[in-house]
C-alpha cells in the first residue's frame, strides 16, 4: 500500500508522511492563487464592467436598473464612427509595426549567434523604461512645424515649407503608435520564431527557395500564431491607449480609450463601461477568430 | 443615491464610534491636528511647499494633491470615503458646489468668522451669476480664491497687432493655425457666446444651452474643423503651452496662465486679448467638508479662507500665474509692500488687473456651467465635432 493510500484510507502511517501530504496540499493550493487572484481582479471587475454598464445613470453616479441607453448612446452616436475610425488606425500601425518589426525579430533568430540573442532583445525593453508620456511628449519637438525633421528637410533644401501632417494628425498618431508598439511585434516576432527551426533556413538555402517563397511558405506559417498574438497587442493598444490621440492627434482626435475617459469626465460612468466591455468583446472576438485561424496554443509550443 | 446614503451613514457611525472610544470631543481632537487640504499646486502661492502659505494663515496644513477633474471629486465625495481623507477642499466654482452641498458633502459656511469677507469682489455679494457660484440655495457653501475670464491668446510678434474678437479663431486667415480647448465646457460657451454676440444664432444663454443651440453651435465647429480651421484641440497646460511657444498655432483659445508660461518659455510677445463679444468666465473655490466639521477643523479652515480672501494671496496669484483675486484692495497693497513687489512686478499685476478688469466687464460674459441641463445633448454633439 502506498502513502497516499494510508493517507486516504486513515490507517497507521509514519509523521514524516502526514507532513509530506499537508506539504503536497500547500503547493497544490499555491497554484491556485494565480487563478484565485486573476478572478478577483481580473474576471470579476471585468464582469462587473459590464453589469454596470447597463445601470441607470443618475446626475453624479449610477443606480441599478437595466438600460441599454448607453450602448444607444455609443452605436447611434459619432461615437461609433470614432471608435472604427481609431480601429482602422490601429490597424495601418499593426501593418507598419509588423513590416518593421517582424525582420528584426527573424534577423536575431537566424543571424545572431545564440548566446547573445536574449541580451539583444533586452535592448527593445529599454524605451518602456521611460515613462510612456514622457515618450509620446518627446515625439513633438522631432515632428512639429519647427522641429528636428522639418528643420533637417529645409537646411538639407529638400523642403521650402514645413510638412505638417506629420503631428496632429492621424498620421502623427499613427507615428506614435509605431514607436510606441513596435517592441511587442519583435518580442513576439522572436518567439513566434521559436517555432521555425534553424535548420528550415539551411533547407532553404539547398534547396534554393528565394526569400520570399521562405518567408510566405516557411517562416509565415510556422510563425503566425506568434505574430497574430504580437498583432493583437498593438491592435488593443492602439485603440484603447488615450495619450497618442491626446497629444499627437488633430482636432478632437479619439480612440476608446479616449472616448471612455471623456464619458467619465462627465460623469457618465454607464457610458465609460459600455464602452469598456465593447473594447473587451472586441479583444475577444480577435482572439476566438485568431484561434480559429492560427490555433494559438501553438504559440507556446516550443516551449512544452 | 442608496450607495452614498450608505457611505454617509457609515462614515458617521465609524466616525462617533471612533470619538466615543477616544473619549473625546471633535473639536479636542482637531486642536493639534493640521488640516487635510485637497488641492491642486495652483491653490497655493510663495514656497513651493505649502510653508508660507501655513504661516500666513496660522494653521498646519496637510495638502494632498488634487486634479481639476469633476469626476475625481464627484467620485471621492459623493461616492466614496473623500469626506473620511480630507478637510477642506477646491474645486470649480458654477457647478461641483451645488453638485456636493446637495448630497450632503460640504458643510455651510459661517462667513462672520472670516474677517476678510469684508473685502471680497462686490459681484459674489449682489446675488448675480457670480454670487451663485459660490451658494447652494442661497446660503454659502465655498469661498472664490481664485478666478479669471478665457479669452484668445496671439501670437503678436506674428500677427503684428491687437486682437479683440473671437472672429480670428474662425477666420481663414488663421486656417491650420488655430486651437481650441478639447473641452466641450469652454469650448462650446466660448462659441456660443461669439455666435450669439455677433448675431449668427439666437442662443438665450451660451451657458446653458437648449439641444437645438447646442446643436448649432456644433454645426458651426463642424464646418470650421472640415474646412481645415483647427490645427488641434489642446488638452492639458504643457500641450497648451507647446502649441503657441512652437508657434505650431498662432491663435488659440485657451486659460490665462497658458499664455503667460508660453510667452516666457519662448521669449515671443504672445498676448492675451479682451474679446468683444464676451468671455467665459469661472472660478476655483475652496470648501470645508462635512468630515472636515464633523472632526471640529471649522477653525482652522475659517483661518485658511480668510487668507484666500487677503490681499496677500491675491497680489501673488496675480503676479505668479496670472489668475484673478477674488479680493479688493491688490493694488494697495502691493503699493504699500515694496519690498516684495519690485518696480516690474507692481507694474505687471497692475497692467494685468486693469486688462481683467476690462475684460469682466464685457457685457456678453456667460459664467461656467460645470453642469449644463442638456450635458447630454453637450456630450453627443462634442463627439460629433470629433468625429468630424
Amino acid at each position: 500500500m502506498s502513502d497516499s493510500t494510508q493517507i486516504a484510507t486513515g490507517g497507521d502511517h509514519p509523521a514524516g508522511t502526514c507532513r509530506l501530504g499537508l506539504k503536497e496540499r500547500a503547493v497544490t493550493w499555491v497554484f491556485y492563487l494565480p487563478v484565485a487572484f486573476m478572478l478577483l481582479f481580473f474576471a470579476l471587475p471585468m464582469a462587473l464592467t459590464v453589469v454596470f454598464s447597463v445601470f441607470e445613470r443618475t446626475q453624479f453616479w449610477m443606480e441599478p436598473g437595466f438600460s441599454l441607453q448607453a450602448y444607444e448612446n455609443f452605436f447611434f452616436s459619432a461615437r461609433l464612427n470614432n471608435f472604427l475610425s481609431s480601429m482602422y488606425y490601429s490597424s495601418i500601425a499593426v501593418v507598419i509595426c509588423f513590416v518593421l518589426g517582424f525582420p528584426i525579430a527573424v534577423f536575431l533568430r537566424k543571424s545572431v549567434p545564440q548566446v547573445a540573442q536574449h541580451r539583444v532583445i533586452l535592448l527593445f525593453i529599454l524605451p518602456f523604461m521611460v515613462s510612456e508620456i514622457i515618450r509620446i511628449f518627446a515625439l513633438r519637438p522631432v515632428l512639429q512645424r519647427n522641429g528636428l525633421v522639418n528643420s533637417t528637410l529645409q537646411n538639407l533644401g529638400l523642403i521650402d515649407e514645413p510638412i505638417t501632417v506629420l503631428i496632429y494628425s492621424h498620421t502623427g498618431v499613427i507615428i506614435g503608435e509605431v514607436l510606441s508598439f513596435l517592441p511587442f511585434i519583435v518580442f513576439a516576432g522572436f518567439l513566434a520564431m521559436e517555432a521555425v527551426p534553424k535548420y528550415i533556413f539551411e533547407v532553404c538555402d539547398d534547396i534554393g527557395a528565394g526569400p520570399v517563397a521562405r518567408f510566405r511558405d516557411v517562416i509565415l506559417p510556422l510563425a503566425s500564431p506568434g505574430i497574430f498574438a504580437g498583432c493583437v497587442f498593438i491592435f488593443v493598444n492602439g485603440i484603447g491607449v488615450a495619450l497618442l490621440p491626446n497629444i499627437l492627434g488633430g482636432p478632437g482626435a479619439v480612440n476608446a480609450g479616449l472616448i471612455a475617459t471623456q464619458a467619465i469626465a462627465a460623469l457618465d460612468f454607464p457610458l465609460a463601461m459600455a464602452v469598456s466591455a465593447i473594447m473587451m468583446t472586441t479583444l475577444m472576438t480577435l482572439l476566438y477568430i485568431g484561434h480559429r485561424i492560427f490555433d494559438l496554443t501553438k504559440i507556446l509550443a516550443p516551449i512544452n | 443615491m442608496n450607495q452614498t446614503d450608505f457611505n454617509r451613514r457609515q462614515l458617521m457611525a465609524l466616525m462617533g464610534s471612533a470619538a466615543v472610544a477616544a473619549g473625546l470631543p471633535g473639536s479636542a481632537v482637531a486642536q493639534d491636528a493640521a488640516l487635510k487640504f485637497w488641492a491642486p499646486g495652483i491653490a497655493k502661492v510663495g514656497e513651493k511647499d505649502w510653508s508660507d502659505m501655513a504661516k500666513q494663515s496660522g494653521i498646519e496644513i496637510a495638502a494632498i494633491a488634487k486634479s481639476a477633474r469633476a469626476d475625481e471629486s464627484i467620485q471621492k465625495m459623493v461616492v466614496g470615503d473623500g469626506n473620511a481623507l480630507y478637510d477642506a477642499m477646491t474645486d470649480n466654482g458654477g457647478g461641483m458646489e451645488d453638485a456636493l452641498a446637495s448630497q450632503g458633502a460640504i458643510a455651510e459656511l459661517d462667513v462672520s468668522r472670516i474677517p476678510n469677507w469684508a473685502n471680497i469682489e462686490p459681484r459674489y455679494l449682489d446675488g448675480g451669476a457670480a454670487a451663485d457660484t459660490i451658494r447652494h440655495e442661497g446660503k454659502v457653501v465655498a469661498i472664490p480664491y481664485i478666478s479669471n475670464a478665457d479669452a484668445l491668446a496671439f501670437n503678436h510678434d506674428v500677427i503684428g497687432e491687437e486682437l479683440s474678437s473671437w472672429e480670428v479663431l474662425f477666420d481663414e486667415q488663421f486656417k491650420g493655425r488655430a486651437a481650441l480647448q478639447n473641452d466641450f465646457g469652454p469650448t462650446l460657451t466660448n462659441t456660443a457666446i461669439y455666435l450669439k454676440q455677433s448675431g449668427k444664432q439666437d442662443i438665450e444663454n451660451p451657458s446653458d444651452m437648449s439641444e437645438a443651440e447646442v446643436k448649432g453651435v456644433c454645426q458651426f465647429l463642424i464646418d470650421k474643423k472640415k474646412a481645415g480651421q483647427f490645427r488641434t484641440f489642446w488638452d492639458g497646460f504643457q500641450n497648451g503651452v507647446d502649441l503657441l511657444a512652437s508657434e505650431e498655432v498662432l491663435v488659440a483659445s485657451c486659460w490665462e496662465p497658458i499664455q503667460i508660461v508660453a510667452g516666457r518659455k519662448s521669449k515671443k510677445d504672445i498676448r492675451y486679448g479682451t474679446m468683444k463679444e464676451g468671455h467665459q468666465a469661472w472660478n476655483n473655490i475652496v470648501m470645508l467638508t462635512r468630515g472636515g466639521k464633523e472632526r471640529g477643523m471649522e477653525e482652522a479652515f475659517y483661518k485658511l479662507a480668510n487668507l484666500y480672501l487677503s490681499p496677500w494671496f491675491g497680489a501673488r496669484t496675480l503676479a505668479g500665474l496670472g489668475f484673478t483675486p477674488q479680493m479688493t484692495g491688490v493694488v494697495e497693497y502691493v503699493d504699500a509692500n515694496p519690498a516684495d513687489f519690485d518696480a516690474d512686478a507692481k507694474a505687471a499685476i497692475k497692467a494685468r488687473l486693469a486688462r481683467k478688469q476690462e475684460r469682466l466687464a464685457v457685457p456678453g460674459n456667460s459664467w461656467q456651467n460645470v453642469f449644463p441641463t442638456q450635458i447630454r445633448a453637450y456630450q453627443d454633439w462634442w463627439s460629433r465635432v470629433q468625429a468630424a
